[in-house]
C-alpha cells in the first residue's frame, strides 16, 4: 500500500472511531430531553453540521480571494472542493432542521428567519456549483467562480441580517446540561475531521485529475494581459 | 464623467435607433404581472400588500433581461473589443454600464410599477417616499450586482438561465428587507427602520465597490 493511501485510511479510521463514539454517546450516554423526547437528539448533529457548512464557505471564500490574487489554479480547486462540501453539509442541516421542525412545530417548513438563512446560503452555494459546470474553458470558470465565490460570502452576512427582521420561532441559544454539552463536543470532532477530509480528497482527485491531462493549467497569467487577450 | 457620459450616450443611441431592450422587456413585465394578477387575484383571496412581491417578480425577470440585452449589444460585431482596446478604465465601462443598466430598469419601473399598483389595488398615496426611496435603494444594488454578473456569463454557453440563476440568490437581501418595510410601511403605518435602511445600503455600497473592482477580470472580447 503507498503511503498517500496509508495514510488517507489512517484519517477515515480515525474518522469512524470518533464517530461511532458520538453515536455511541446519543444512544446510550446522554439524557433524553424531557419536552421534546428523543427527537431532540438530532440536535447534536445539526449544530456541528452547520457550523462545519460555514467553515467550508469560509475555505471557499479564502481560496476565490487567493485564486484571485495568485491566479494559481489549485486554489480555484479549493474553493470548488469546499464549496462542494458546503453543498452537501448545508443539505443536512436543512433536512434535519426540517426533521426537528415538524417534531416541535408541526410542520416541516416556515418561513423562520434561521431557516430561510440556511436556505438561501444552500441556493447560494448550489448555484456556484451549477456555474461551474455550466463554463466550458477552465480559465474562465476559475475567474468567474473566483467572483462568485467572494459574492457569495459577502452576502452571507447580508442575507442573516435581512432574515433577521421576520418573526422566529427558532431557538435563539440552548441551555445544555454537562452530559449534553459534552455530546455535543463529541460530535464536533468527527464532523469536522469528515469535513476536512472530504474537502481533501475532493481537492487531490481534482487537482490528480488536472495533472493528468485534462487541459487545465497550473496557473494563468495576470488579469490585465489576459483580459487583453493575449491568452 | 466625461467619458461615463459618452459611453451611457452610446448605449442609450442604440437603444433609441433599434428600441429592442426596452420594448421587450416591457412588455415582459407587463405579462408578468398580468400572469400573477390572474393566478392570485381573481378568486379576491391577496390584498394590496401582494403588489409589492408581484412588482419585485416583475422587477427581477425584466432586470436580468435588460442585463442580458445591454450587454449583447457590445458583442455584436465585436464592439466589446474594440471598447477593451480604447484608452478607458475598465471601472469606468462598469459605471456607464450601471447607469444605462439603470436608467432603462427605471423606465420599466415607471410602466411595471402603475399596472402593479392598479391591477392589486395597492394604495401608493399611503406612503409613496418610502416606496420610492427603498425600491430606488433595492434597484440600485440590483442593477450593481446584475451588471457585474451581465459582462461574466455574456461569454459563456447558457446566458439567460445562467445569468437569472446568479442574480437571484445573491439578491434576495433585497427583496427581503423591502418587502418588510413595505409591510411595516403600507399596513402598519410605520416609518422605515434605520436598520433595514442600513443593510440596504451596506448591500449596495459592498456591492458597487465590489463590482467595480471585479469587473476588469470578468470582462473578455
Amino acid at each position: 500500500m503507498c503511503p498517500e493511501c496509508k495514510r488517507t485510511l489512517g484519517y477515515l479510521i480515525t474518522a469512524m472511531t470518533f464517530f461511532a463514539l458520538a453515536i455511541a454517546m446519543v444512544l446510550f450516554y446522554v439524557p433524553t430531553e424531557a419536552s421534546m423526547g428523543s427527537i431532540q437528539k438530532i440536535f447534536y448533529l445539526h449544530l456541528p453540521v452547520a457550523i462545519a457548512t460555514f467553515v467550508a464557505c469560509l475555505i471557499c471564500f479564502a481560496a476565490s480571494i487567493a485564486f484571485a490574487v495568485t491566479r494559481d489554479m489549485k486554489w480555484d480547486r479549493l474553493a470548488s472542493a469546499s464549496a462542494r462540501i458546503a453543498v452537501v453539509f448545508c443539505s443536512v442541516v436543512l433536512l434535519t432542521g426540517m426533521i426537528w421542525g415538524k417534531s416541535a412545530w408541526g410542520q416541516w417548513w416556515t418561513w423562520s428567519p434561521r431557516l430561510t438563512f440556511s436556505l438561501v446560503l444552500w441556493l447560494l452555494y448550489v448555484v456556484y456549483v451549477m456555474v461551474r459546470a455550466s463554463v466550458e474553458s477552465p480559465q474562465r470558470r476559475a475567474i468567474i467562480a473566483a467572483v462568485y465565490g467572494i459574492i457569495a460570502f459577502l452576502d452571507v452576512p447580508l442575507v442573516y441580517l435581512s432574515v433577521r427582521l421576520m418573526p422566529d420561532i427558532h431557538p435563539v441559544s440552548v441551555e445544555l446540561a454537562g452530559a449534553m454539552k459534552l455530546t455535543l463536543i463529541a460530535w464536533f470532532v468527527p464532523v469536522f475531521l469528515l469535513m476536512f477530509g472530504l474537502i481533501a480528497l475532493r481537492f487531490r482527485i481534482d487537482q490528480h485529475t488536472a495533472t493528468t491531462g485534462s487541459g487545465d493549467q497550473q496557473s494563468i497569467a495576470a488579469p490585465m494581459t489576459w483580459a487583453g487577450g493575449t491568452l | 464623467m466625461n467619458t461615463i457620459a459618452t459611453l451611457i450616450a452610446k448605449d442609450l443611441r442604440i437603444e433609441a435607433r433599434n428600441r429592442q431592450t426596452l420594448g421587450l422587456v416591457i412588455v415582459l413585465g407587463v405579462l408578468i404581472v398580468t400572469v400573477l394578477g390572474l393566478g392570485l387575484g381573481t378568486q379576491n383571496n391577496v390584498n394590496g400588500f401582494s403588489a409589492t412581491a408581484v412588482l419585485w417578480v416583475a422587477y427581477l425577470f425584466s432586470g436580468v433581461l435588460c442585463f442580458e440585452k445591454t450587454m449583447a449589444v457590445e458583442r455584436n460585431d465585436a464592439v466589446l473589443s474594440a471598447l477593451l482596446m480604447a484608452p478607458i478604465d475598465r471601472g469606468m465601462i462598469y459605471l456607464a454600464k450601471l447607469l444605462g443598466n439603470l436608467i432603462l430598469i427605471l423606465a420599466v419601473a415607471a410602466v411595471i410599477t402603475p399596472a402593479g399598483v392598479l391591477f392589486f389595488g395597492f394604495d401608493l398615496s399611503v406612503a409613496p417616499g418610502t416606496f420610492a426611496g427603498v425600491m430606488a435603494l433595492s434597484i440600485l444594488g440590483f442593477a450593481a450586482i446584475g451588471t457585474l454578473f451581465a459582462a461574466m456569463v455574456s461569454s459563456t454557453r447558457l446566458q439567460g438561465g445562467l445569468l437569472a440563476m446568479m442574480i437571484f440568490p445573491v439578491t434576495l437581501p433585497l427583496v427581503l428587507i423591502s418587502t418588510q418595510l413595505m409591510m411595516r410601511a403600507f399596513r402598519d403605518g410605520l416609518p422605515p427602520g434605520a436598520a433595514s435602511i442600513g443593510v440596504l445600503i451596506a448591500f449596495d455600497l459592498i456591492f458597487l465597490t465590489l463590482s467595480w473592482l471585479t469587473f476588469e477580470w470578468v470582462l473578455e472580447p
